[in-house]
């Protein structure tokens, strides 16, 4: 029996260890979408354009303008790839470059 | 009366108001639509549209209206006894503010997340958006002028809080790198921040700071030294961008809300103690102000207040997930923002009389006459909440530089936030006025320079506060506060309007939207009346020339919007009886999407 609690001592000391840092990340999770809600939407906002502003940079030459630095800046296109489309459907342009090249 | 009593009582009616009166709303005037697709997920960008869960919107939408406006007014207005301030506040919060708060979110979500700017052009006419336009400007003005004194008035009386406060700036500036740089979680960085300050505590103590040498020197007023360097300060800040100084700053104060809340209702329970002010004044001290209509405009955060609907329809309106949430949102926001009205009456009224420096004494010596209630309320709240925490084992030096910190703190982030606002409204009336003057002549090319100029604006939004805080004269905290409340009711009034509006034209009874209106626009154009004979009477030369006029204009302002609120009311009502039918099905609602008109 003696045994038995002693066994049982520790597991529940784990178990309690675990509830609280669980309860802990429930907290942690619901602060930080609060802080998103409030704060973090003038930062998305601003790290949005400053992203279009580079990407305009980037595709000046697809928008008919010459682009004096393409040459440096062309290894950069890839990575601006992924989410090109809703850039440009933000940008108020349904499609974008040759037919068939994004949508 | 015991404190506990009335706090349980308020918040028994705030239970009730909820249960039943927002339900009504919700059912009834609002009829809210499970099925309706709100504009968070159909302008869903991830920025500003994003379909967010409802209690944290809640906790967004409360702690972005909660703020120092709910302490000052009701400690300015229990002169007139606890009880007619309860009242108000208790009624106005279920029946107005409740109507007001909700009604702006459902609106606002109906056509597409608009500001209540927006909407005002939209729903009563173009001329309204103008007239938003130069509301918001004067209420800017007051907001400004009055938080600049208030925070002189608390570094004069506490000057243990200086460092504390200034030590917040540095902190808000780390965190913010921290959690926008680093991507660090939010939660612990603050935390820690707040650890900090308190730290700090005893360190202002040790080393109190005063501008009185300086002042000395000079030959002025401490007062004057404190208002310059506070907007000299805030002209700067204003200039930097959001995320570094005033959100990271903005974020730390909500904490601080937070347990200030706790603090001073677990002090209250522990305390039992009893509100020693009278329920009404009976012995009116010479030259004390009507109660009526003056109250409905001394308490405006805390009651109804117009700044509400800027957060309802700015952010709130773009998160919201189902339309249905909004009466938990808009509603219970209302109830928190009262509750903590409450909370400044009872520490203006029980908590400052266990204050060690008033025990014995009678509350009236506290209340002299109006003066003495507008100098310094926010002190008054800060002694309050000290008395209150001394019944929980905070030593009472402790609690006054901690209240003070919290107040100030929220008043300084509402000036910077306020000075932004002042910025983007000077330029948006130029830009406005630049269309309408002839091209290319002087005035076209001066709002032109205006509208495109920050400098020259943030001037402007900085220096017309400046000169009003700078009156000379203890009316600053008290009778600027009621100008402020005016314009505040007048927002309110104008939201109220669009709301009733649409309300109608929707083919709904707007009687719930009606009454708050109507009340509203009495009771602040009679105040407004009331508080012109007081300046032109008074013989002060300030108070003629500058105040009695500005009193005139947001009257002029007042009538404008009485106006406007007929003339689409009138034409809502006949389209109504034009094209009688059952109001729209939600089902169909749905269907139509978002209504632009």
């Amino acid at each position: 029996m003696r045994e038995h609690r002693e066994a049982a001592g520790p597991a529940s000391l784990k178990r309690a260890w675990r509830r609280t840092v669980t309860a802990w990340r429930r907290v942690e999770d619901f602060h930080q979408a609060v802080f998103d809600a409030r704060w973090g939407h003038a930062r998305k906002r601003e790290a949005r354009t400053q992203q279009d502003t580079l990407r305009a940079l980037l595709m000046l030459e697809t928008l008919g303008v010459d682009n004096p630095v393409a040459y440096e800046t062309l290894d950069l296109i890839p990575y601006m790839v992924a989410d090109l489309h809703e850039w440009h459907q933000r940008m108020g342009r349904e499609d974008f470059g040759a037919p068939g090249g994004c949508c | 009366m015991p404190a506990v009593a009335v706090l349980l009582g308020a918040l028994a009616l705030f239970a009730l108001g909820y249960r039943f009166y927002s339900a009504y709303l919700a059912k009834s005037v609002y009829a809210l639509d499970p099925a309706f697709v709100t504009p968070a997920h159909s302008y869903k960008d991830g920025v500003d549209y994003v379909p967010t869960n409802k209690h944290i919107v809640f906790a967004h939408h409360f702690i972005s209206v909660a703020g120092a406006a709910p302490i000052v007014g009701p400690a300015i207005a229990v002169f007139w006894g606890w009880g007619p301030a309860l009242l108000w506040v208790v009624l106005g919060t279920i029946f107005a503010s409740g109507a007001h708060d909700f009604g702006s979110i459902v609106v606002s979500v109906r056509h597409k997340g608009k500001s209540i700017g927006a909407l005002a052009s939209d729903v009563i006419s173009a001329r309204a958006r103008i007239l938003f336009l130069l509301i918001i400007f004067f209420l800017v003005t007051m907001v400004n002028a009055v938080f600049a004194v208030i925070i002189a008035g608390l570094f004069i009386d506490n000057p243990e809080a200086v460092l504390p406060t200034l030590v917040t700036i540095p902190l808000a500036i780390g965190v913010g790198q921290l959690i926008y740089r680093r991507r660090t979680a939010a939660l612990l960085p603050s935390l820690a921040s707040l650890v900090i300050v308190y730290a700090c505590i005893p360190l202002g103590q040790a080393l109190p700071i005063t501008v009185d040498p300086v002042a000395g020197a000079l030959g002025v007023e401490p007062a004057l030294v404190w208002l310059v360097l506070i907007f000299t300060y805030t002209f700067f800040t204003s200039r930097l961008p959001v995320w570094m100084l005033l959100q990271p700053r903005d974020y730390i104060n909500q904490q601080q809300m937070v347990l200030g809340l706790i603090i001073i209702m677990v002090g209250i329970v522990v305390g039992m103690d009893t509100i020693q002010a009278p329920a009404f004044r009976g012995d009116m001290p010479e030259g004390s102000p009507p109660i009526f209509p003056l109250l409905f405009i001394t308490i405006a955060c805390g009651a109804v207040s117009g700044f509400h609907s800027l957060v309802a329809s700015g952010t709130t309106s773009k998160q919201l997930d189902k339309e249905t949430d909004a009466r938990y949102v808009g509603y219970l926001s209302s109830l928190g923002e009262g509750t903590l009205a409450v909370c400044s009456i009872l520490a203006c009224t029980a908590g400052v009389m266990v204050f060690s420096a008033n025990e014995g004494g009678a509350w009236t010596d506290l209340y002299t006459d109006w003066a003495a209630a507008g100098a310094s309320p926010a002190g008054m709240f800060v002694q309050g909440v000290a008395g209150f925490a001394a019944n929980i084992g905070i030593p009472e030096s402790i609690g006054v530089v901690f209240a003070t910190v919290v107040v100030v703190s929220f008043a300084a982030t509402s000036l910077d936030t306020a000075v932004r606002l002042q910025r983007y409204t000077v330029q948006e009336i130029s830009t406005i006025a630049a269309d309408r003057a002839a091209e290319g002549g002087p005035v076209h090319r001066a709002c032109l320079f205006l509208s495109r100029n920050i400098t020259v604006a943030t001037l402007i939004a900085v220096g017309v506060p400046l000169v009003l805080a700078l009156v000379p004269g203890n009316f600053a905290a008290g009778t600027l506060w009621q100008l402020f409340g005016t314009t505040n009711q007048l927002t309110a009034g104008l939201a109220l309007a669009v709301i009733a509006v649409w309300v109608t034209k929707r083919g709904r009874n707007p009687i719930a939207v009606l009454v708050p209106l109507v009340f509203l626009v009495v009771m602040t154009s009679w105040a407004l009346v009331t508080q012109l004979m007081g300046f032109l009477r008074s013989g002060d030369a300030m108070q003629t020339f500058v105040l009695a006029p500005l009193d005139v204009v947001i009257f002029v302002l007042a009538v404008w919007m009485t106006v406007e609120a007929v003339l689409a009311l009138r034409k809502a009502f006949a389209a109504r009886r034009a094209a009688p039918g059952e109001p729209k099905a939600p089902a169909e609602a749905a269907a139509e999407g978002t209504e632009d008109k």
